[in-house]
Parts: structure tokens; sequence; C-alpha cells
């Protein structure tokens, strides 16, 4: 990956999480990329993924990625009334109002997960957002659980020379 | 024969636990199987585990080999194998039976798979001798001894006495076991043996592939194969069932190639890349499952690939019974 | 009515039912292999008839044999039970079954018995109700076209979740441990997949290795992204008939998880009880604008 990876990797502190940011592609994108634009800064923690409606989110994806190793989640989607397709946040808030308490329920820390309503113009509260959960997520430590281990003694070592 | 005192058997286990793992059959978290033994444990050892020992020598996991992408540069590297012996500790003659079958597919003059010809060449087995009958076993009728185990898998047959148990060495390797906890044990000729009760579920198998290589369109299949769920249950928790699937699990550039428990009840099993699926239903899936078990496999290895352990008739959801099946068969016309 | 009554007029139906040519088909129970276990049978002629049982171990719901025969034309008449019944209702609101093609015989139940614990005990012995018949709050079939006794009183009247919560009391590490433990048991045979009435995807996201969502790798993390999953999908459409629980070869409580998920959706879209009746929507299917705000 990038220059913006390795500087995580070399962070003082020792342990700098990853957080997976679902984003609806009407709202939340555009409101991280106003927060870009109007030069906030925000934690490089977090990974942006970009989802047609955050109803589009399936709970699956979000186990699975504890699974891949992912210290914490946000699925961020539109207000209320807000959702270009209508009625999609409904379902969202419906759906993970559940799996919010299911993942509570098998043990995973609720720090670790969460919902957000983050619009357009929202540029501000993308910041203050990702900063918060950064910060907490920082606090307590390394996701350990449900995380499917590739092991490490398996890895080859790189081989020299250029890749294509 | 050899004899220890079954008060001693925690000390005798603990004794072999100091020169190899020892694997015992025991409940964990409310699930009986084989697992490695620790000081005070419950020993199950009345019957048999509900998970059968042949996860021991084919898990229902393992990595083959490992592989590195790069661009156009792959690497790839075999496992490390397990090299240190283990003990595989009270098999009951039915899975021994078992894991000679599983010997049939994986060590064939024709091809040997390493990794499970490892796992065998390093595994001590105890087989342990039945003194009761549970109602669904049957394995006399499926050609397996009662009195003695299969010594082309046991090492050392174990004769539950009351008080005691007796140890006989079937080969070196038993005796070199044997040998580690010679302190514990004391020499006795002439051990009267308790009597080897009658299986409590006869079955007449005399002539059934034979019958069976009639029956493939028969309207025996239609009977009682509606009710199928399609699960796994029943080729998952016997001893015999080996089929298994090649996957890959892949992290970025590296990679491990995995083997895993297939079984032929899923409909995924036979499905092919283009969406054709040679084996439609839930008849023509039970159909292959009872004659690879009766039919198929006796005419190439001259045994069946059932031992008449029970654990599908007690386990299957919907209590789709082989011996039934056995039964109406031998006692139907060939049609 | 005692059980035998029970089972001579169920014989009798059946043999009326096929010999008026009124249905082609009867699904009923049948005696198993052990006197603790029964299976489904499916007769086609009057005198097979006899084979029909009805007793203790008659756990089956043959409600979701119905999707076997979603493409044939012919009528069947099927025993159901009251969590059977709400099932049925269940296929029926997802559209999978036509209820013109069928004809239900209602059974009123007593509640079945502990088929694990029975497996240690011999027949005639005194055995508990099985786990999920203790809090059965609809004995009674919800959906019949007739019924074989008169109703019995529910044993319950409210869902008893002094499991969920006990569970709830725990720490989030203990809450861990108590899963992984579980489902390091479950050896992935899917039993409680295929026996589950809500479970009826023409397509499950576990058979299509294609997708990349299941691996065949069975391990903690692996069995317990299926578990979640697979309690999340039926969220809101389970009917706690305990089917999954007692298919499971491994002895997992898959029941906690569904009643957790139950309990949860009771307290944030009020009560519901899923295939009750076939009117409205199943609470994920639908919303409301004034649902729990927690996300501002």
């Amino acid at each position: 990956m990038s220059d913006h990876t390795e500087q995580i990797k070399t962070a003082e502190n020792g342990f700098e999480p990853k957080i997976l940011v679902f984003a609806c592609n009407w709202c939340t994108y555009a409101g991280a990329d106003l927060a870009g634009l109007s030069r906030l800064e925000y934690p490089p923690n977090v990974r942006v993924l970009r989802v047609p409606c955050s109803c589009r989110v399936n709970p699956q994806f979000v186990i699975r990625a504890f699974q891949r190793g992912i210290d914490g989640v946000l699925v961020a989607g539109c207000h209320p009334g807000d959702c270009h397709y209508t009625t999609g946040n409904y379902y969202t808030r419906r759906r993970f109002l559940l799996t919010k308490r299911l993942l509570d329920f098998v043990g995973i820390d609720s720090e670790r997960f969460h919902v957000r309503w983050i619009s357009g113009a929202e540029g501000p509260k993308f910041q203050e957002v990702v900063t918060d959960i950064t910060a907490a997520i920082k606090a307590i430590g390394p996701n350990q659980k449900l995380c499917d281990y590739f092991p490490t003694e398996t890895l080859l070592p790189n081989e020299g020379g250029d890749n294509q | 024969m050899q004899i220890l005192e079954k008060s001693k058997l925690d000390d005798f286990l603990q004794m072999l636990a100091k020169h190899q793992p020892v694997i015992v059959p025991t409940d964990v978290d409310g699930l009986s199987q084989y697992a490695p033994y620790q000081a005070q444990m419950t020993l199950l050892l009345d019957g048999k585990p509900t998970v059968s020992p042949k996860g021991i020598f084919l898990p229902q996991t393992e990595a083959i080999y490992r592989f590195k992408a790069q661009g156009k540069n792959l690497l790839i590297a075999e496992m490390e194998n397990q090299q240190t012996p283990q003990v595989l500790f009270f098999v009951r003659h039915c899975d021994v039976q078992g894991i000679v079958c599983l010997d049939k597919v994986f060590m064939s003059p024709e091809y040997t798979d390493q990794q499970y010809a490892k796992k065998r060449e390093i595994t001590t087995i105890f087989a342990l001798r039945c003194n009761g009958s549970k109602e669904s076993c049957f394995c006399t009728s499926m050609g397996v001894d009662p009195e003695k185990a299969n010594p082309a898998a046991a090492d050392v047959e174990v004769y539950d006495l009351g008080d005691q148990f007796a140890f006989e060495a079937l080969n070196e390797r038993g005796e070199k076991v044997l040998s580690q906890a010679a302190e514990l044990l004391s020499n006795q000729d002439n051990v009267i043996l308790p009597p080897v009760p009658e299986r409590k579920l006869q079955l007449k198998t005399e002539g059934l592939p034979e019958k069976l290589s009639t029956t493939f369109d028969a309207p025996i299949w239609n009977d009682f194969m509606f009710k199928c769920l399609g699960c796994g249950t029943c080729t998952y928790l016997c001893p015999t069932c080996h089929c298994f699937d090649i996957n890959n699990k892949l992290r970025g550039e590296d990679g491990l190639k995995l083997r895993t428990w297939d079984s032929c009840m899923f409909d995924e099993y036979t499905l092919m890349a283009g969406g054709h699926q040679p084996r439609t239903g839930k008849k023509e899936r039970i159909r292959n499952r009872f004659l690879h078990k009766l039919q198929y496999f006796y005419e190439k290895h001259q045994m069946f690939l059932c031992v008449g352990c029970g654990r599908c008739l007690t386990k299957c959801p919907m209590n789709i019974d082989i011996s039934k099946f056995v039964q109406q068969v031998m006692k139907e016309e060939s049609r | 009515m005692n059980q035998e009554a029970i089972q001579t007029k169920m014989r009798q139906r059946a043999k009326e039912l096929l010999n008026s040519g009124a249905v082609t088909m009867v699904l009923g129970w049948e005696a198993g292999t052990f006197w603790y276990q029964s299976t489904p049978i499916l007769i086609r002629q009057a005198e097979d008839a006899d084979k029909l049982v009805w007793n203790d171990f008659c756990q089956n719901n043959l409600s979701k044999y119905l999707l076997d025969f979603r493409f044939t034309n012919e009528k069947i008449a099927l025993f159901l039970k009251g969590c059977d019944s709400r099932a049925f209702n269940r296929l029926l609101q997802d559209k999978q079954i036509e209820r013109e093609k069928t004809y239900i015989i209602g059974i009123p139940c007593e509640g079945m018995k502990d088929h694990r614990l029975a497996q240690s005990k011999n027949e005639g012995d005194d055995l508990p109700l099985a786990k999920i018949c203790q809090s059965c709050r609809y004995p009674n079939p919800v959906i019949y076209d007739e019924l074989l006794t008169e109703e019995v009183t529910p044993r319950q009247k409210i869902v008893d979740f002094s499991d969920v919560e006990a569970i709830e009391q725990m720490s989030a590490d203990e809450r861990y441990e108590f899963w992984q433990k579980e489902h390091t048991k479950c050896i992935r045979c899917y039993a409680c997949r295929n026996v589950c009435p809500a479970c009826n995807c023409r397509k499950c996201i576990f058979d299509q290795a294609t997708s990349g969502w299941n691996s065949k790798d069975v391990n903690a993390s692996e069995n317990q992204f299926y578990a979640m999953t697979r309690a999340i999908h039926i969220a809101g459409r389970c009917i706690e008939c305990g089917q999954c629980e007692y298919v499971c070869p491994a002895n997992i409580p898959i029941m906690l998880m569904n009643k957790k998920l139950i309990k949860d959706i009771d307290l944030l879209f009020g009560d519901y009880d899923a295939g009750l009746s076939i009117e409205g929507q199943p609470p994920l299917g639908h919303f409301e604008k004034d649902d729990p705000e927690e996300f501002m």
C-alpha cells in the first residue's frame, strides 16, 4: 500500500488501529470529501469504503471485517428522511440496532462498532466522529476477537527484485 | 498380557504423556471426542465418542502447502509435518476398522497420501474391546471382529477386566509404548477375558453387494429418502467417510492450500462449474452414499465402508437408518 | 385425549383423506429405529396409514418438507403441532408454499420429551420435557383445517429470557469465551440451517463457495461467522421451534442466540411473534419512521 500505510505502521506510540468506514456514496462519502477539502485533519487510521447506500451494508460485512483484523467499524449514512433512495437508511437503522446488540452479545466490545448519520455537508462531523472512534479504539487496544488468523509461520519471505 | 489396576489409569496415562502427546476419548464442552490428555481428565470409557477418531489422521481442515504469489513469481513450500509420535487411546474395534478403511484409500499401492501416511506412522493406536453393546451397534454384521481389533491398524489391544485393564501388544510399536510405563504393569498369563456380548443389532449382509448391484433403479430408494435434510451430520461423524475438498486461504500475496472435509450430502458437492448438477436430488445423494459404503467399496477392497458404529443411526436428525436399509434390501427380492 | 387415542385418530383421518381422494399424500411421523426417535414418513397408500405414530418424540417439523413439493400440483395433508403451524405461516408469508395445496390437521401438543436425555435412559423412564417445549407459548396450531383434539393450555404465557439474561450479565470477555467454546465444537454440517423453516433462500450464501463468503476452513472464527450470519439472517423470522438445537450433533445452544434477537426485536420494535398470522411484515422487512434512534 501507499506511504500512508507506512506512516501508520511507524507511529511512535505503538498501536495504530485499523478502522473501516462504510460510507454512503450520497452523504458520508461527500462529507469525508468535504472534510478533506476544508483541510480538516482526521486520523489516518480510517479506510473509507464507498457503498451505494448504508442499507447496502450487510451485517456479515462487519463480521468479516473483524475476521480479517479490522479493529473498529463505522457504518455511516444519510440522516433519516434524507436517503437518496427514500427509505434505505430506515432499514439500515433497524438492521444495525439489532446487529450492534448481537455483536455485543457474542462479546465484541461495543466501542468497536458504530453507526452514524453524516450528511454531505457535515465535514466537521465526519472529522469529529472518526477522531473520537479512533481515540476510543486506541484506548481499548487491538481487536483479538473473531480474528481468522493466518498463521504467520507459514508466510514465505519476499522474493527480491521488482514485482509486476 | 500386562495388567494395570484401573485406579492407576491416570498415573499410567501421565507417564505416557511424558514421552509423547496422548489422545483420549473425553467430553469437551458437551461434545464427546478425542482430545489431548490432561491430568485428572474424565475419560469416556462407556461407548464411543460422538466424533470419530478419523480427524486425528484426516483433520477437518489441514494445510497442504503454502505459497506466495508476487507478480509473476510463485513460491511454494511444503508444510512442516508433525514429526513427534503420539498415542491414540481407547479406540473401539469399529473405529479401528474405520482407520483400516481410510488406509485403503490414502495408502493404496497406487498412491500414498504423504500427510495421512505420516500421521499413521507416528500414531500408536490402543484399541479397546467392547464388553457391552449399545442398541445401535452392528459392527459384527459389517465384518468387524468383536474379539480382536483389526491388527492392520491397532497396535495394542486393551481388555476391560472390571477392576483392571489388560494390555496386549500386537506389534513392536505397541510394546515400545507399553514399556514406557512398565513399572505400573504386571505380567500375567492366562487372563480370563470377559465374554463378548452379542451385538444388539444383527443384520444379514451375506451377498449384500451383489444384491445392491441390481438396485440402482429400484423403488426402494424412494421409500424413505424424502426425509433427508441434506446436512452433513452423517458424513462428518462417520469414521470412514473421507471425501475432501481443496480450498485456498488467501491473505494478500500469501496463501495456504487447505484440504477440508466435504460431504456428498451437500448440494454443492457435485455441482459443476457451469451450474450442471449431475446428482440432482436427495435420492441420488443418499443412493450414492449407501452404495459407496455397501457396494462400490466392497467391490474394490472386499470390505464394507460401513463399520456398524451406529453414529449415523442415532445422530441423523431425521433418523435415516442404514441398518434398516440393509434389512429391507436383504428382505426384498432383487428388483 | 391421550396419545394413543390421538394416534388412532391420526391413522383414521389419514385413511379417510387418502381414500376419499381429497389428498394424494399425507405427511406424518412413524416410529424410528429406537424408542426415543420418530421419523417423518410420506404416505401415499391408505393401507400404510397404520405406520403413523404420535408419541413423545415427534419433534420433526413437517412444514419445511412442503418446500420439496413446491412444484407438484398434488394436494398434501400434514400433521402440525403448534410450533410447526407457525412455521407453516412463515412459509406462507414468504410465498414459498400455497395454502390451497395443503390440508392441515392440527395437533394440540402437550410437549415433546428430551430425546438426548432419553438416550441414556430406558424405555418407560420418567423424562422431562424437551427444553424448548418447557417454554412453549403456542402449543395449539395457529392455522389448521381441522383439529384432532381439544386445545391444550399453554405452558407459558411470556417468553422466558432468563438464559439470555444470564449471558448478558457476563462481561464481554466472558461472553466471547462462552461462544468461542460453543462454536469451536461446530462441525459445520449445516443441519441447523437445513432444518430451519426460516431458511428458505433458493441459494444460501454458505452454499456458494465461489462467492468467497464461506470457507470450508473449519475454525472458531469461520464457525462464528457462520453462526452469527445465520442468526441475523433469520432475525424476525425465527418461530422458536428449536429444531436447530434439536438437530445439532454438537449440542450447541443455537436457540440462545435466536432468543437474544427475539428479545431485542421485542424491545426495539414492539412485541412480535413470527408466524402467528400471515398479516403484516416481519420486523426486518419494514420500518417505522419513529423507530428508536441511537445513531445521531
